[in-house]
């Protein structure tokens, strides 16, 4: 990254830093909604963009996360930051489970993505019956004073969520831009290109897809007790719903798989364009369910005619931030596949 | 002279085809030896069953005094053994110079090491001024030069080419058989070569291994070989050795 960037990137996060001090509410719980995007999309990205296996369950996870802390919460009043270990624990054992039944067996592909879909569909329609934690009805965590801030149990104002967002974001990317400039990030890149290539130059390719895979699911589960805190509820038909996957997945696709800004800036994008869409027909008057779908869908037709790598790498020559090139080509051979 | 790999009774069939049968033969330390062989007579087979990608029906593969058959090809190549592709395994999304990192790094303890490594291994093989280029951007013959690169990085004992003077012109062939021996004589990296182009064989093997249908039908020095009626027949033809 050369100084322009970095420039760029510094003025941008004290900006965010700042944002509460003059944003509506309004304004803020739509910023916190693209910074938790970027930070799923981040999770995602490593194993997607980075070692090349797609996964389309990964509202598992965020299921999995979230109803473990507010489990916890709802019934023992343990607080969220020790459920938050359990949540990553769960997570992890789940994703070293699907994983090893995948990476041993050499599923792989459209296969891989069918499984992780399998995983996430059974383990909703699980919760669904799953009474300890109100099965279909859902879990409901006491909606207390949103105006005094606990920070030990995470209740307080949304401007308290919208700092743990940003938090999240910042760590996620610093974290995946550490990730692409050592071992990992090379040898998830070389399994992501040629399998075979990648094992005889000794590397252990069922070792690190377990890692990317673990390390992809830990952090979305962390996304998972967020969402439980913020929302204060939690639904199998939504948390565990395929449409939450596709969510995730979308802002990376968008932005430009395995790049290190593609999820902030897919999210971003996505999230403001189907707000923006849903604001100009309420205007108008006309208000039907499943716009913001619709929107997602138009996006993500009009970059894949036009921006088939995302919308990241064209964007970051025009702004002449360098070091582009390699991430670029990362996503134009992912996309000849 | 000791030998580096020795390879013993080795079958390997698919579906009932044998692809190689009973072959043995050994390879000496700091030799280079070739193997060469019409089409389909199992050469590749043979590598894909040395380096670990294959598993041999019966038969025992030792390298360095170790068994070697049954491991699987990372764990041959943390062995010592580097192989190249016959058909071209380039990381094509990322760089050149990442291509080689990635082989580096194998015994490079960090990234910065294995860069410097890798930058001095593409500037042997002439590769430096395209280091930033995408490797779907090169060109056959400097393919061909990435494998070896990358292979090369992994710091082997044993370089297996599989044909990768094919495609070269004679002058780029001419400078490979110099870098490779150059590499074998500097470096002592005993060199294991499939190869079609028998001007290469003919400078740079001291032993040449003949394969047909599977089988090892001579062995010997590469002038001994071109003489052989049996390889002469199979493979060769009249008009011998350009």
């Amino acid at each position: 990254m050369n100084a322009r960037a970095t420039g760029a990137l510094i003025a941008l996060f004290a900006g965010l830093l700042l944002l509460p001090a003059f944003a509506s509410s309004y304004v803020l719980s739509l910023a916190t909604l693209i910074l938790l995007f970027a930070y799923t999309g981040q999770a995602w990205n490593i194993l997607m963009g980075f070692a090349g296996q797609l996964s389309l369950g990964h509202a598992l996870y965020l299921g999995v996360g979230g109803y473990a802390a507010a489990a916890l919460y709802f019934h023992y009043g343990i607080g969220p930051w020790l459920g938050l270990w359990l949540a990553i624990f769960l997570c992890a054992l789940i994703a070293a489970f699907i994983g090893f039944l995948a990476f041993r067996y050499r599923i792989s592909g459209v296969y891989f993505a069918l499984l992780t879909i399998a995983f996430a569909e059974f383990t909703r329609i699980g919760f669904d019956h799953f009474s300890w934690v109100g099965g279909s009805g859902g879990l409901f965590l006491k909606v207390t004073q949103r105006e005094s801030l606990d920070l030990l149990n995470l209740r307080g104002p949304p401007a308290m969520f919208y700092y743990g967002a940003l938090m999240l974001a910042g760590a996620a990317l610093v974290l995946c831009s550490w990730l692409l400039k050592s071992r990992p990030g090379f040898y998830w890149q070389a399994i992501r290109e040629d399998e075979e290539a990648a094992r005889a130059l000794g590397i252990d390719v069922f070792k690190w897809k377990m890692l990317a895979m673990i390390l992809s699911a830990a952090l979305t589960s962390v996304a998972g007790v967020f969402i439980a805190l913020y929302y204060n509820n939690l639904f199998p038909e939504q948390i565990f719903h395929i449409g939450r996957s596709i969510e995730i997945i979308l802002g990376p696709i968008i932005g430009g798989l395995g790049t290190l800004f593609g999820p902030v800036i897919g999210a971003a994008l996505l999230t403001l364009l189907a707000e923006i869409a849903t604001e100009l027909m309420t205007a108008l008057g006309w208000q039907f369910a499943g716009l913001k779908q619709l929107v997602y869908g138009v996006i993500l037709l009009f970059v894949i005619i036009f921006l088939p790598h995302g919308v990241w790498s064209p964007l970051a020559r025009k702004l002449g931030i360098d070091n582009v090139s390699r991430r670029d080509a990362g996503a134009q051979s992912l996309d000849s596949k | 002279m000791t030998s580096l790999l020795e390879v013993k009774q080795v079958s390997k069939s698919f579906r009932g085809l044998r692809a190689v049968a009973n072959v043995s033969f050994e390879v000496e330390e700091n030799a280079i030896a070739a193997l060469i062989g019409p089409n389909g007579a199992g050469k590749t087979t043979l590598f894909n069953l040395i380096a670990g990608a294959l598993a041999a029906d019966s038969g025992e593969i030792c390298f360095a005094d170790r068994r070697v058959d049954g491991l699987r090809p990372e764990q041959v190549c943390a062995a010592g053994v580097g192989r190249t592709f016959q058909i071209v395994k380039p990381f094509a999304g990322l760089t050149v110079l990442d291509n080689v990192i990635i082989g580096a790094l194998l015994r490079a303890p960090n990234v910065a090491e294995a860069r410097r490594h890798a930058d001095a291994v593409l500037q042997r093989l002439g590769l430096a001024a395209k280091r930033d280029a995408p490797a779907s951007a090169l060109t056959l013959p400097d393919r061909k030069r990435l494998e070896v690169a990358r292979a090369l990085a992994t710091r082997p004992k044993l370089l297996l080419l599989d044909e990768v003077m094919a495609g070269l012109r004679p002058t780029e062939c001419d400078e490979m058989v110099d870098f490779l021996r150059d590499l074998n004589q500097r470096e002592g990296i005993t060199i294991l070569l499939i190869e079609h182009v028998m001007r290469a064989v003919m400078a740079l093997a001291q032993k040449v291994i003949v394969l047909h249908h599977g089988e090892a039908i001579a062995r010997g020095t590469p002038e001994q070989v071109v003489r052989d009626r049996a390889v002469i027949e199979s493979y060769l033809g009249e008009g011998g050795v350009s």
